[in-house]
């Protein structure tokens, strides 16, 4: 699964550790997910897209292989 | 991340004195060939039938012996399940699933470890073995999760 986080966190104008505290996670998980090292959990991805207000497929892709 | 069976965090630094700790003590009691032994106290034995078996079994007995060794392991497993089993300052879902890693990666690797001691190692220098292996699969664990943490923490952006 591939994500536009590292995009949708430039056009909203927030760090790692920004995004990482509003959303409640340690700053690592953040950047393990816009690495694409880490699949979040559907809890997960809704509450990004929440706050970032968009569905959750504008921010989430799967993959060919997935 | 809602866990049943983790720690507090605060106990981290109790646990890390107490693993140190256990770890120092016991690597002085190996290198003394088993024979320093400061402390003796009456305890309870359960079952003994002396060494590999050269004495009649005895059940629920009394005992006086030296208690320095068992402290250190008390010690060591103690410690070392509040270092891996307490929460991260910010425990979340990544976190976690570095946790399991780490625990499904130290079994293993312990056991392949283990696997080539006993293939290669005999007579009772194999004793050894069975001494460090107490407390390698916690060893392993704690090692590969904080490695996980750190190599996750870096690069920023």
């Amino acid at each position: 699964m591939k994500n536009n986080i590292k995009v949708q966190r430039a056009i909203h104008d927030l760090t790692q550790a920004d995004l990482a505290k509003k959303i409640g996670v340690s700053r690592q998980t953040i950047n393990a997910m816009e690495k694409n090292k880490y699949v979040p959990s559907t809890v997960l991805s809704l509450k990004i897209a929440k706050l970032f207000k968009k569905p959750v497929e504008d921010i989430f892709f799967l993959e060919d292989n997935d | 991340m809602k866990t049943n069976y983790l720690l507090p965090n605060k106990l981290k630094p109790l646990g890390w004195i107490l693993f140190i700790g256990g770890i120092i003590s016991g690597l002085i009691i190996v290198f003394s060939n088993y024979e320093y032994e400061p402390l003796k106290a009456k305890v309870l034995s359960i079952f003994n039938e002396g060494f590999l078996g050269s004495s009649e079994m005895e059940y629920f007995k009394i005992i006086e012996t030296g208690i320095s060794g068992e402290l250190a392991s008390v010690a060591i497993i103690i410690g070392g399940l509040i270092i891996g089993f307490s929460k991260e300052k910010v425990e979340d879902e990544f976190i976690f699933k570095l946790r399991k890693d780490s625990l499904v990666w130290a079994i293993i690797f312990n056991y392949f470890i283990l696997l080539l001691a006993i293939v290669f190692i005999y007579d009772l220098t194999f004793f050894h073995v069975l001494v460090y292996n107490m407390f390698t699969p916690l060893l392993f664990f704690i090692i590969r999760f904080n490695f996980l943490k750190l190599k996750s923490r870096s690069h920023e952006e």
